[in-house]
């Protein structure tokens, strides 16, 4: 049925050209006006996010108890006292990222090279969009997963006294599988990009299959795994609610996973959610950490794209 | 076929539009009867007929509220009362910590009535009367500040005051505190900064233990103590200090009695200076953490919307069947009859 249509379609089309090169259609100048404003729109909706988080900070930095070098290397973040050091949340945020990505990295390559190396196009089929499922879930329950499962479980096993009840290891855990799928689905597309002639080339050389997985499409996707990774700690360090819900409440420097800290995020969260004047120094803070966490996941998102440009491999 | 469809779509868009602005035309018509006043006939409250006007299902409209969590499950329980007695509007209670609903109040003058766990500071009256509104408070009941511990804490039971001033600054271990204690870290969960449960706590218990140059007790200098402490967490959200204290015999927290009354299963109440909480010593004020619960709104609001004036007056006149099945203690009759007088005084009544 598609393909009469788009003979139909092909067979008609010389004819149709001449028609709107003739005729001014008013419906066609319309749409795309509509385009250009939704694309104008999320553009405009950027630079505005960018200018309001530019002047709040500006607002918080210009404060005479606030200083650059201490807002970078302090360890204690206590706004209402006049301590502002982000280290505290910074090394949370780095605790449940190092965490996700140490779930999610290992488990979502090798979904991804068993779906696009191993896996039957029926198995295939089937497992993707089950696994996308796990995109699809809300982040809150993710959260309420981590504290009211995951936690009583790191508990049984290391024991009451060493892992507190919120800790950064449980939200970390529950992120990395909020992060798989992500990991997983754009690290199997570039999987799959790999040309066929490289895969029959290795066999033909006598090759097993788990070499070819291995040593040649692996490596010769690594622009798309490394953009995959790359992604996947940008939405480790900006998610929230998963870090809310069960990493903890108050800023505590530690390195420890089992030990409750809270996230920049998480911090963000809890201040904005209403228990702050706008007045206040607390509230102009969080913009500071807003903007830290834009340049954070900005850079990130350049250099991944730096990496996708640089180390492509071409085989046309 | 192309055509078709953008036939089809603008015959879509003409029928959205037409029926859109249909809507808005029904309505008011349909609203109106909704307004004439009910006649009073049985009541509740006090059955002088000039009050008729305020049952609750005399009156219409939204109610806007906002502020401590602590007053939260109290005026939770009012509105459903009310929306019960036949109230039809919408009722909003936002917990988001009584300084918060102060700035809610004053500041933006959003709200209509602001719920409070302290008396309102200088400071706060200043805005509201800034941006012309006349702060009216009324008390409704008495809360015990309670300080919890897990079930699984087998060795705190009492404490004084100047220990928990300790328990929530400097001390590291719980052996600090008292010898015979476990040499194990204090964990703190604590109301956050802007809720009156905190502010209560700094004023009570941190600042007399923390004086300052001229030997007075300084409550600056005790928010500093307590927010420098380690391992400390904050919630404005009671529920997540009770599952932290839950969740380890070493941990520590103070909030709310009604929400150590939900969960008085997995909580252990500490006795403060050798003193239970409970509504004989909260209501003769032996129980040294005690304290005044709020709810505030104007004269002019409550001249302008009669379903406000109808709250309060409900409010006031209920409380004491709900305040104890809700955590907290009844305010003397005194005082409630005092807020009463004040509510007759402001609708001019």
């Amino acid at each position: 049925m598609a393909e009469k249509l788009n003979g139909l379609d092909v067979i008609g089309f010389p004819d149709r050209k001449e028609g709107l090169q003739k005729k001014h259609r008013i419906g066609e100048t319309i749409i795309q006006s509509l385009l250009f404003f939704a694309g104008f729109f999320s553009i405009f909706t950027t630079i505005g996010i960018v200018y309001e988080l530019g002047k709040e900070a500006w607002l918080f930095f210009r404060l005479p108890e606030v200083n650059l070098w201490k807002f970078l290397t302090g360890i204690k973040w206590q706004p209402h006292i006049g301590e502002f050091g982000i280290l505290p949340l910074a090394t949370a945020t780095l605790v449940t990222t190092a965490i996700a990505m140490l779930v999610a990295i290992p488990l979502g390559l090798a979904a991804a090279i068993y779906l696009s190396e191993y896996a039957t196009k029926k198995t295939r089929n089937t497992l993707k969009p089950v696994l996308e499922i796990l995109a699809g879930i809300p982040t809150i329950v993710y959260g309420y997963f981590a504290l009211t499962f995951v936690t009583p479980l790191l508990r049984s096993i290391f024991g009451n006294g060493i892992v507190e009840i919120y800790n950064t290891g449980s939200a970390g855990l529950v992120m990395g599988i909020l992060i798989l799928p992500l990991i997983a689905s754009i690290s199997e597309d570039a999987l799959n990009a790999v040309p066929r002639s490289l895969r029959e080339a290795a066999y033909g050389l006598g090759a097993t299959k788990l070499e070819v997985a291995i040593k040649i499409v692996l490596p010769a996707a690594l622009s798309g795994i490394a953009a995959a990774v790359i992604l996947g700690i940008s939405r480790a360090i900006g998610e929230t609610m998963i870090v809310a819900v069960a990493a903890g409440a108050g800023p505590n420097f530690t390195l420890n996973p089992f030990k409750g800290a809270e996230t920049m995020t998480g911090h963000i969260v809890r201040i904005s959610g209403g228990d702050l004047s706008y007045d206040s120094i607390d509230y102009n803070s969080i913009f500071a950490i807003g903007l830290m966490l834009f340049m954070l996941t900005l850079t990130l998102n350049i250099v991944s794209q730096r990496i996708v440009r640089r180390f492509r491999e071409m085989y046309e | 076929m192309r055509k078709n469809l953008f036939v089809s779509m603008f015959v879509l868009v003409i029928a959205v539009l037409v029926l859109s602005a249909c809507g808005p035309s029904a309505t008011p018509t349909a609203e109106v009867p909704a307004n004439t006043p009910v006649p009073p006939t049985e009541t509740a409250v006090p059955t002088i007929d000039p009050l008729g006007m305020y049952l609750p299902d005399a009156v219409s409209g939204d109610i806007v509220t906002a502020g401590s969590s602590t007053v939260f499950p109290l005026s939770e329980r009012m509105s459903q009362r009310f929306s019960e007695e036949g109230f039809t509007g919408n009722l909003t209670i936002d917990s988001i910590g009584s300084g918060a609903g102060f700035e809610r109040f004053c500041v933006n003058g959003e709200t209509d009535i602001s719920n409070a766990s302290r008396a309102i500071k200088t400071s706060e009256a200043e805005s509201c009367r800034a941006i012309g509104r006349e702060p009216l408070s009324f008390r409704v009941g008495t809360d015990a500040l309670a300080v919890v511990v897990s079930s699984e804490n087998t060795f705190a039971t009492d404490v004084t005051l100047a220990e928990l001033a300790q328990i929530f600054s400097t001390a590291g271990n719980w052996s600090d505190v008292r010898p015979g204690w476990p040499k194990e870290p204090i964990l703190r969960f604590i109301p956050g900064t802007d809720s009156g449960t905190f502010d209560y706590f700094v004023e009570k218990v941190m600042a007399p233990a923390n004086l300052n140059a001229a030997g007075k007790a300084d409550l600056a200098l005790g928010e500093t103590a307590i927010l420098a402490a380690a391992n400390l967490q904050m919630s404005e959200d009671d529920n997540v200090l009770v599952q932290g204290v839950e969740g380890s015999p070493y941990a520590i927290g103070f909030f709310g009695f009604a929400y150590y009354q939900e969960n008085a299963g997995r909580l252990n109440i500490l006795s403060v200076e050798s003193v239970t909480p409970n509504e004989q010593t909260a209501e003769d004020n032996t129980y040294p953490i005690s304290r005044p619960l709020f709810i505030y709104s104007t004269a002019q609001i409550m001249q302008e919307k009669p379903q406000v004036a109808a709250f309060i007056l409900f409010y006031l006149t209920h409380v004491n069947d709900e305040i104890l099945d809700v955590g907290y203690f009844p305010a003397s009759q005194a005082v409630l009859d005092e807020a009463l007088n004040t509510w007759h005084t402001a609708v001019g009544k």
